[in-house]
């Protein structure tokens, strides 16, 4: 039944992407509030013009629209993070992406919000899926430090960027060294310059710009982009696998002042102890178990949860090549975790409030709470499990349309052997 | 294990370096079988297996189920069977757990792709011919690839490992039990066929026509498949005429052996089962007429992302379709997956299998699984786990040609059975026991039942296994 209820409703607003109601209550749901109210087993969630106006047990008010989310459980929107949402169509045509450049010029400067297409058939299916905003970034490049991540919504229409330039990526261990010219040791030489020509940078701008300096290794606008780097402003997210990699860099960023998040990190659980007192987090695949490399011999199942044993601060990628096309099945990822140890409320975590607290938009997104953004899924059970499906996904406080190209082509061939033809079905 | 194909195994071994000993009418046989499988079932206790709930894949949930098996194979599969008498007998109450038969993986590459994936070792794809019938898995299979027994702790007890796909025809695919061993033949599965990898679409027209050869098409990569069949179908003309000369009593004259040409005359014979990678439903639509023309089968289409387009002839030619849960838009050929496409296969009677392709992939079989029911759930079909556990189990079998022997719980197969520490439809769950042939090769509550290869001794410490 709620299948056909909901083909009535895509049929009936298929012209615009959003029902709007300006009031919206959700009753009887359990509600993941990631605060510190904790989990509401029965509780009712009153949207107004967009924002979450009250949350309590059996709110005595009415709406315009009413959802009965009886034995249903409400988080925020899945925050996805690290991929090429919006600037990917098909990983293998290079001219559907754009979120890679080889212009030598630009290094950490590359921003690539700019490229986002909110058409992409990539936006309505993630959406549909529990996606509501994701930290685009490049996912490597041929600078050592490739580029700035920004952090997109998926409402899906022209004004998707919510917040720009809010960590540099970059990358060591092997892909660093390999760009540095074959030794690790180089790439931490040339880190080091990137930072101190920054440096320079700050202090002797009027003469740089000027053409009274002498001549910088780094491009001007890379110079500038490292600017909040160094005042601590945006972290430095870098791709690092090996444990005596994370240390290195640990130390580099200890004598740097700048903030570091380890990214992949196989054996960050080696130096959990190290992370945790420098208050590093580490953004991970948490299904990712195998030693896909020299530097990653210690990738293992439980990462996640020796990690957060010993106090790291967790943000999950998506499963490896599928983070973007499928970067919703996150949730599955963090269910894993679950399963091998890391505590649940920590793994719901990792997927939507953490990456804002590191990122940005922490201040209106990732708590169902009185005055936070209304920015949620509905889910028909248990978010983290692989038998449950969202049901309704809320962005800006309107439930959004679950049609994808995935479901008009499930339409159109579901009942093939009725009808062979197809073509003229819509 | 039969000793006429040990020695004949052997005798082609050595034949290179011992010419004088070898039987030259015995070796250069066409359908001689050297590499045969060696793989020996480990001795155990007799297993009993109480109070569990069982999917046995042929379609039946059974609460409260029994399972006994015993020098390999299963004895009984029951509901509140009696425990049988006898001191050996090791009795395992599965209370709140789940039982089903061994996870069977019909496409990995495990051991040709192996961890860690640096080049010295990546031996998958002999990407030098857009025809290289001639090559076997097994060839490059490292047993000691640390992947094989992250898969055995996610209840893969049978995997197919198949050449990659860069190539029309890319070699022989073999099908492997999930035990250690110190070579490839103590492996390997005893008597199951070969498969034979084919591949359409993007990559062998990307592969060629990048190197500026043919095929740069898709029109070129069908003409590579018939001009190999109609070579194939001479080769296999002159054989059957030298066999029927040598039973005749009057031997002709012995065609010369061409490698390539055995596997392909192998597909004809039926003996080795077409594994093909293809993508699009209008391309396995060709690829089933192909085989009409030349008179073979297609056992399975591999990545089969658009088989919800055909279901209908894919029930009608009876072809399995091994696929994905979810997987989409890495290539233009993967633009077009719904997540209801096993579903919707099964739906049609067509014969639905969930691969992996994948080394994290082939962990969470079970998982995969249920995220395809639940799709299909979700469009209104009902689909249950005893259904849906024969994706990763008997049909899985039924693809590599070893239904006979294992993927149900069915008395007299092969004891390849798992136990969960609950329902294998969900996230939480893991593998506790896996039993290959009634022996239990991995345990997660004990260390000492838990395999590591050679790769991960002093992997990070040198007193230590690298997990």
């Amino acid at each position: 039944m709620r299948y056909l209820q909901a083909l009535v409703a895509s049929a009936a607003i298929l012209i615009t992407s959003t029902v709007t109601a300006d009031t919206l209550l959700i009753k009887n749901a359990k509600v993941h509030t990631l605060s510190s109210q904790g989990t509401l087993d029965q509780a009712d969630i009153l949207i107004e013009n967009g924002k979450i106006k009250a949350v309590g047990s059996n709110l005595s008010v009415t709406a315009d629209k009413i959802i009965d989310a009886n034995g249903q459980q409400v988080t925020p929107g899945i925050f996805a993070v690290a991929n090429s949402l919006g600037l990917v169509e098909i990983d293998a045509l290079n001219q559907t992406g754009d979120s890679v450049t080889q212009d030598e010029l630009s290094g950490a400067s590359f921003s690539i919000e700019e490229a986002f297409n909110p058409h992409s058939t990539l936006i309505p299916h993630n959406r549909a899926n529990g996606v509501t905003r994701t930290l685009v970034a490049p996912p490597f490049g041929d600078h050592l430090l490739f580029g700035q991540a920004a952090i997109m919504s998926l409402n899906g229409d022209y004004h998707p960027l919510i917040k720009k330039d809010v960590a540099i990526f970059g990358s060591y261990g092997e892909r660093g060294s390999n760009i540095a010219g074959g030794s690790r040791a180089s790439a931490l030489k040339q880190l080091q310059s990137l930072l101190d020509e920054a440096r320079e940078y700050a202090d002797n701008y009027e003469a740089i710009l000027s053409g009274e300096y002498r001549e910088l290794f780094t491009s001007l606008d890379d110079l500038k982009a490292l600017q909040a780097l160094i005042d601590r402003q945006i972290p430095l997210v870098m791709n690092v696998q090996r444990a005596a990699d994370i240390k290195a860099l640990l130390r580099f960023s200890q004598k740097n002042n700048i903030r570091l998040i380890v990214k992949g990190g196989a054996e960050a659980w080696m130096v959990a102890k190290d992370l945790a007192r420098a208050n590093i987090s580490v953004m991970l695949d948490p299904m990712d178990n195998i030693p896909r490399s020299f530097e990653a011999l210690g990738q293992r199942i439980d990462n996640a949860a020796l990690l957060d044993k010993a106090g790291v601060n967790l943000i999950f990628l998506g499963q490896s090549f599928q983070n973007t096309h499928n970067a919703h099945t996150v949730r599955h990822s963090a269910g894993t975790a679950v399963s091998y140890g890391l505590p649940y409320d920590k793994a719901l975590k990792a997927f939507t409030v953490n990456p804002a607290r590191l990122f940005g938009g922490a201040d209106t997104y990732g708590r169902i709470l009185p005055g936070y953004d209304a920015e949620l899924v509905i889910w028909d059970g248990d978010p983290l499990e692989v038998t449950t499906s969202p049901v309704e996904v809320v962005v800006d406080g309107k439930l959004t349309d679950k049609t994808t190209k995935a479901s008009r082509l499930r339409d159109r061939y579901k009942d093939i052997t009725t009808d062979k033809n197809t073509a003229y079905r819509k | 294990m039969n000793m006429k194909l040990i020695k004949l195994g052997i005798a082609a071994l050595l034949s290179a370096v011992v010419v004088s000993c070898a039987d030259d009418s015995q070796d250069e046989k066409a359908d001689a079988k050297p590499f045969a499988s060696q793989y020996k079932v480990q001795e155990f206790q007799p297993v009993f297996i109480k109070n569990a709930t069982l999917l046995t894949a042929t379609g039946e949930q059974i609460d409260n189920g029994s399972v006994y098996f015993k020098d390999g194979k299963i004895i009984s599969v029951t509901e509140d069977g009696d425990e049988p008498t006898g001191d050996d007998v090791l009795v395992i109450d599965a209370e709140g757990k789940w039982v089903t038969p061994g996870i069977i993986d019909v496409h990995s590459h495990l051991g040709v792709y192996p961890a860690p994936g640096v080049l010295t070792s990546a031996d998958g794809n002999e990407m030098t011919a857009p025809v290289t019938a001639e090559v076997w898995a097994e060839h490059s299979v490292w047993p000691q690839d640390p992947q094989f027994s992250l898969a055995l702790a996610g209840g893969v007890t049978s995997m197919q490992i198949l050449p990659g796909s860069a190539n029309l025809v890319g070699g022989r695919g073999v099908t492997l039990k999930n035990v250690l061993g110190r070579t490839v033949m103590d492996m390997k599965f005893p008597n199951a066929p070969h498969g034979m990898k084919m591949a359409c679409g993007e990559n062998p027209k990307r592969v060629y026509g990048s190197k500026g050869r043919s095929p740069s098409t898709r029109m070129g990569n069908v003409a590579g498949y018939r001009a190999s069949w109609i070579k194939a179908k001479d080769y296999k003309k002159q054989w059957d005429a030298y066999n029927d000369s040598v039973e005749a009593g009057k031997p002709g004259k012995k065609p010369k052996r061409d490698l390539q040409m055995d596997t392909l005359m192998g597909v004809l014979n039926g003996e080795i089962l077409v594994h093909n990678h293809c993508y699009r439903a209008d391309e396995m639509a060709v690829m089933m007429e192909i085989a009409k023309e030349f008179d073979y089968k297609v056992s399975t289409f591999h990545h089969a992302i658009e088989s919800y387009k055909i279901a209908d002839l894919l029930a009608e030619n009876d072809v399995c379709s091994a696929m994905w849960s979810d997987w989409w838009g890495f290539k233009q050929e993967a633009y077009d997956t719904i997540p209801e496409n096993v579903a919707l296969v099964d739906k049609a009677g067509a014969c639905a299998i969930v691969h992996s392709d994948s080394a994290v992939g082939i962990q969470h079989l079970n998982k995969e699984a249920a995220k395809a029911m639940t799709s299909g759930n979700q469009m209104g079909l009902n689909i249950q786990p005893k259904d849906a556990i024969k994706w990763i189990t008997i049909n899985a079998a039924q693809s590599l040609g070893v239904s006979e022997e294992t993927g149900s719980l069915e008395a007299g197969k092969m004891a390849d059975i798992v136990i969960w520490d609950g329902n294998p439809f969900s996230v939480y769950t893991k593998a506790e026991k896996v039993f290959v042939d009634g022996a239990l090769k991995y345990d997660r509550n004990d260390k000492a039942s838990q395999p590591s290869s050679d790769f991960d001794l002093g992997a990070l410490k040198p007193q230590e296994n690298r997990l």
